[in-house]
């Protein structure tokens, strides 16, 4: 930590200096988001090394209020003089931007009990461009054992970053953390056959055993592409379909959050209502938690984007609405209290997001789900990534099964192409979930779910 | 900037191998209101340096944003230190960049000036009016946003082979979406609009009025509007959904990038990959259509961008490059290389896209259609290194015996990109670029357009099975 004492020390009086410049210009009240990132990448292309970089810099947000209207700025620069130009921007912009009784800018937030994270790690933030070359190198090399595989791009990046938040209401807060994060796209090739391109990304935040990690996690890909060289057809049908955790995270959760979003709900664009609290309003297998403290996730911090403590949320317990992601704008709106769930850099304006979903497994291994899924060995597809539309407001979807798996009678018989599945969320987290599997996998570092059954999928082959 | 130009050059005199200093200055503006609420307004500015260096056939990169020749040097020392570091394992050398004409001067896109003298304020009573009318065109209209972005960009691009281009332009777009809503069932419409140029360019087409009324409307049409049969089905696609076609689908796997990683492109040029009808571009600036969503002038690596003709009458003639695949493949770079910031790397990029148009006209194909669907209003898209495409369409209508119908709730489309226009029978006279409100996404966003005339071909529709 020391070694950001400088840069922590430039971050704050930059941060003093716009709330202070804002407030002489005629702000009510000012909130700056500010950041320090230094970062060390090495990108892989075409199968080889491409570029190594090395970077640093500051990123900080200016939001002012001056009687009910809001304005925001940003800059790169920490040049007092660029910061007094900023200032007065915000405020001119307030100036003249519609009243909005429910933008507000907080005083220091009461303490709530919250672990003690550290997500700083002295090895990691003094890692030598040898060593991260080493780890670079693992990378390809365990990538590259089969000679099928082409790599499209990947890379690895060692970065040691500062947030601050401070307001002209007394809140100041400042967190440190490092992080290794090493990503690969690529798809497989035999003779003519091209499989679909794929990814993946891993976050670590400690130096130690990230060597294990690197290699364990690029076989794993690695093997995933390879099955795909393995290709048969799918059949038309209007039935059961078992989504991965990526597909569930990526088709069904984000347009679950959308209608839990306080401002959303506040707009009454939604679904529910404050009132439906403790209702149940999907499938009872569903319990949803949100939270903002698993240190191997890549949103995780003990302060939101307002400087409101974080805490763990839960959405959904068996089917039952418990709770909506509150920022303090909706939380204003709606006649309740954030809960932490403001979100966003510090060049952009603080809106509502989830921070790490964890959706509960179920009580069955996947393989019996499969085995069950298909009773009369017609056959099933797993949908492994997904890519296309979902309209969050009526939940409907379509797309490609991206690596799309056949399975007959709980047997993998080979991967498909050009196979579009389409549904609707909703029915999809109601009626329609048969079951979850009892795995969980974490998906790039993000959010975590068990793989589902779901019935009622059109899916449409050539 | 010619001071600055200056410093960058005389740094740039120190380096020890090939080098390349970018200067870029972005300037953007956000406002957006909802439901009579102003959600958004902002300012943001992002300034400084990026250097990229050439060492034994390896790439380093750095930057600052301090401006400083101090600074400057720095980076450059950090760019050559880890080219140098990176040489030492990289296995296939970039081979020396190739010899081409780099661009020196000033080069400036039109509107700059003009969309920088009106107020921040002129424009947020615009988007407030247009979003309060927008609701007010339907008791079914739930909710309506209208969100409008602009970006001023000032750059400056220095080679040590050459190049020392000073450019400016900036980009603007106009979203306006409804929501409808009735018993239950929800709907959303949207237009926008995007282009390069002053603040009457976005309006060339439709009038703000026009647009808040065709998003009304057609969220309120896809109320009652029933889900589309899915399958194999012959599709008129619209010039946008042409520009997600030739963006996506064709666009992206002739990145030479792309191409070399394997690419389903790889190995056919010279072979026909689409029907005769077929002639697709990618450009910096399109004669007639001088406000774009993705002009440009100059690219990031000082190469003046062309008019690159990818498909000719059914025959693929060119990848797109940067100067490494360029030299790669031994032909002269296209203007394709593209950074989103300061901080980043220029990658190959597209800028405007597009199908060139044809005879027929639009009632005529729609006339000679007997069964199929007229496909309008696209949602995003995505591509595989294979070919096969999605891309989203919120306005499906059932052409049945040379007639327009019956309106279906969108749909995703979906197809291996050489089959498709492979199929391609009949090409429209009437053309537009029609994607300018559009962002790439390739590891950093790029603002691009793309557009052509209707044409019709043969695709799969995402929809319902019975």
């Amino acid at each position: 930590m020391d070694a950001l004492k400088k840069e922590r020390r430039q971050l704050e009086e930059a941060g003093a200096r716009l709330i202070s410049e804002a407030c002489k210009a005629g702000a009510d009240s000012a909130e700056v988001c500010g950041s320090f990132g230094h970062r060390n990448k090495i990108t892989l292309e075409k199968q080889d090394y491409h570029l190594a970089s090395s970077d640093e810099g500051y990123q900080l947000g200016l939001r002012v209020l001056r009687g009910g209207r809001q304005g925001f700025t940003s800059t790169n620069s920490l040049d007092p003089k660029e910061l007094k130009e900023v200032a007065l921007r915000a405020v001119e912009i307030a100036g003249f931007s519609p009243e909005n009784p429910f933008f507000t800018i907080q005083s220091n937030s009461p303490q709530k009990a919250q672990p003690n994270l550290n997500l700083w790690d002295s090895a990691l933030a003094q890692l030598s461009l040898q060593t991260q070359k080493d780890w670079v190198e693992w990378m390809r090399k365990e990538f590259l054992k089969d000679n099928r595989i082409r790599l499209n791009e990947g890379s690895l990046e060692v970065s040691k970053s500062l947030s601050l938040l401070v307001n002209s209401k007394g809140t100041h807060h400042v967190e440190s953390e490092t992080s290794c994060v090493w990503s690969l796209m690529g798809m497989a090739s035999d003779k003519d056959l091209l499989t679909s391109f794929d990814y993946f990304s891993h976050l670590s935040r400690k130096a130690l055993g990230i060597g294990d990690t690197i290699i364990s996690t690029t076989a794993q890909f690695r093997e995933s592409l390879l099955k795909n060289l393995k290709t048969g057809e799918a059949r038309s049908y209007r039935g059961l379909v078992i989504f991965s955790p990526r597909a569930v995270l990526d088709i069904l959760l984000d347009s679950l959050i959308y209608h839990l979003n306080g401002r959303v709900l506040l707009d009454d664009s939604g679904r529910w209502k404050l009132e439906d609290k403790d209702k149940l309003l999907i499938n009872s297998a569903i319990t949803l938690v949100d939270t903002p403290w698993l240190t191997d996730r890549f949103s995780c911090g003990l302060f939101d984007r307002e400087g409101t403590p974080t805490e763990e949320s839960e959405l959904f317990s068996e089917g039952k609405l418990k709770t909506f992601l509150l920022d303090n704008y909706s939380a204003k709106g709606l006649h309740q209290t954030s809960n932490g769930h403001a979100v966003g850099g510090a060049s952009s304006i603080p809106t509502v997001g989830s921070h790490s979903l964890c959706l509960k497994g179920g009580n069955k291994p996947l393989l019996t789900l499969l085995k069950e899924a298909d009773p009369s060995s017609q056959g099933v597809l797993w949908v492994n990534r997904y890519s296309g539309q979902t309209d969050p407001v009526t939940g409907d979807f379509s797309g490609i099964a991206k690596g799309g798996e056949w399975w007959v009678d709980g047997e993998f018989k080979y991967c498909v192409k050009e196979t579009l599945i389409s549904g609707n969320v909703f029915e999809c987290l109601g009626k329609n979930l048969l079951d979850l599997s009892l795995e969980t996998q974490v998906v790039d570092s993000s959010g975590e779910s068990p793989s589902a059954v779901i019935d009622g999928i059109s899916v449409t082959t050539v | 900037m010619k001071q600055l130009a200056d410093t960058l050059s005389l740094v740039l005199e120190k380096a020890p191998c090939w080098a390349e200093a970018r200067f870029h200055r972005r300037q953007s503006q956000s406002l957006q209101v909802q439901k009579g609420r102003v959600k958004q307004a902002k300012s943001s500015v992002t300034a400084g340096i990026g250097i990229r260096c050439l060492v034994d056939g390896a790439w380093g990169f750095s930057s600052t944003s301090n401006l400083s020749s101090t600074s400057i040097e720095q980076a450059l020392k950090r760019a050559f230190e880890c080219a140098r570091s990176l040489s030492q394992v990289k296995k296939a050398t970039v081979k020396t960049l190739p010899h081409t004409t780099l661009a020196r001067g000033e080069f400036v896109l039109k509107g700059y000036e003009e969309l920088q003298q009106m107020s921040l304020e002129e424009k947020m009573n615009v988007v407030v009016k247009a979003e309060a009318q927008t609701r007010g065109r339907s008791s079914l209209i739930q909710s309506s946003t209208c969100g409008y972005n602009e970006q001023f960009e000032d750059k400056i691009v220095v080679t040590t082979d050459g190049a020392k281009a000073i450019s400016r332009l900036c980009r603007n777009e106009m979203r306006l979406s409804a929501i409808a809503a009735s018993q239950g069932e929800m709907s959303e419409g949207q237009h926008t609009v995007g282009r390069t140029g002053a603040w009457n360019c976005l309006f060339t087409e439709h009038s703000i009025d026009q647009m808040g009324e065709e998003a009304a409307k057609l969220a309120v049409d896809l109320l009652s509007a029933p889900k589309i049969p899915g399958g194999l089905a012959t599709l008129i696609l619209s010039p946008a959904m042409v520009g997600l076609l030739s963006h996506e689908a064709i666009g992206h796997t002739v990145e030479a990038d792309f191409v070399l990683s394997g690419s389903v492109a790889q190995g056919k040029l010279g072979q026909r990959v689409a029907s005769h009808l077929v002639t697709l571009c990618d450009a910096g600036f399109v004669e007639g259509h001088p406000f774009s969503g993705g002009s440009l002038l100059v690219d990031d690596e000082g190469v003046p961008t062309q008019n690159t003709m990818i498909i000719k009458n059914g025959i693929l003639e060119s990848y797109l490059h940067n100067r490494e695949s360029a030299a790669a493949f031994g032909v002269s770079p296209t203007g394709n290389a593209r950074a989103w910031l300061y901080q980043d790397e220029p990658l190959i990029r597209m800028r405007n896209t597009f199908v060139l148009p044809g005879n027929q006209t639009l009632q005529e194909i729609i006339e000679s259609t007997e069964d199929g669907y007229l496909v309008d209003c696209p949602l995003g898209g995505q591509a595989d290194a294979t070919g096969e495409f999605m891309f989203g369409a919120q306005k499906v209508m059932r052409i049945e015996k040379g007639k327009i119908t019956k309106l279906f709730r969108g749909a995703t489309i979906s197809g291996q990109a050489f089959e498709v226009l492979s199929s391609v029978d009949a090409v429209s006279k009437e053309f537009l670029l029609d994607l300018g409100a559009g962002y790439c996404g390739k590891g950093q966003p790029a603002k691009v357009d793309a557009g052509g005339p209707y044409i019709r071909c043969k695709a799969m529709i995402g929809g319902v099975q019975e």
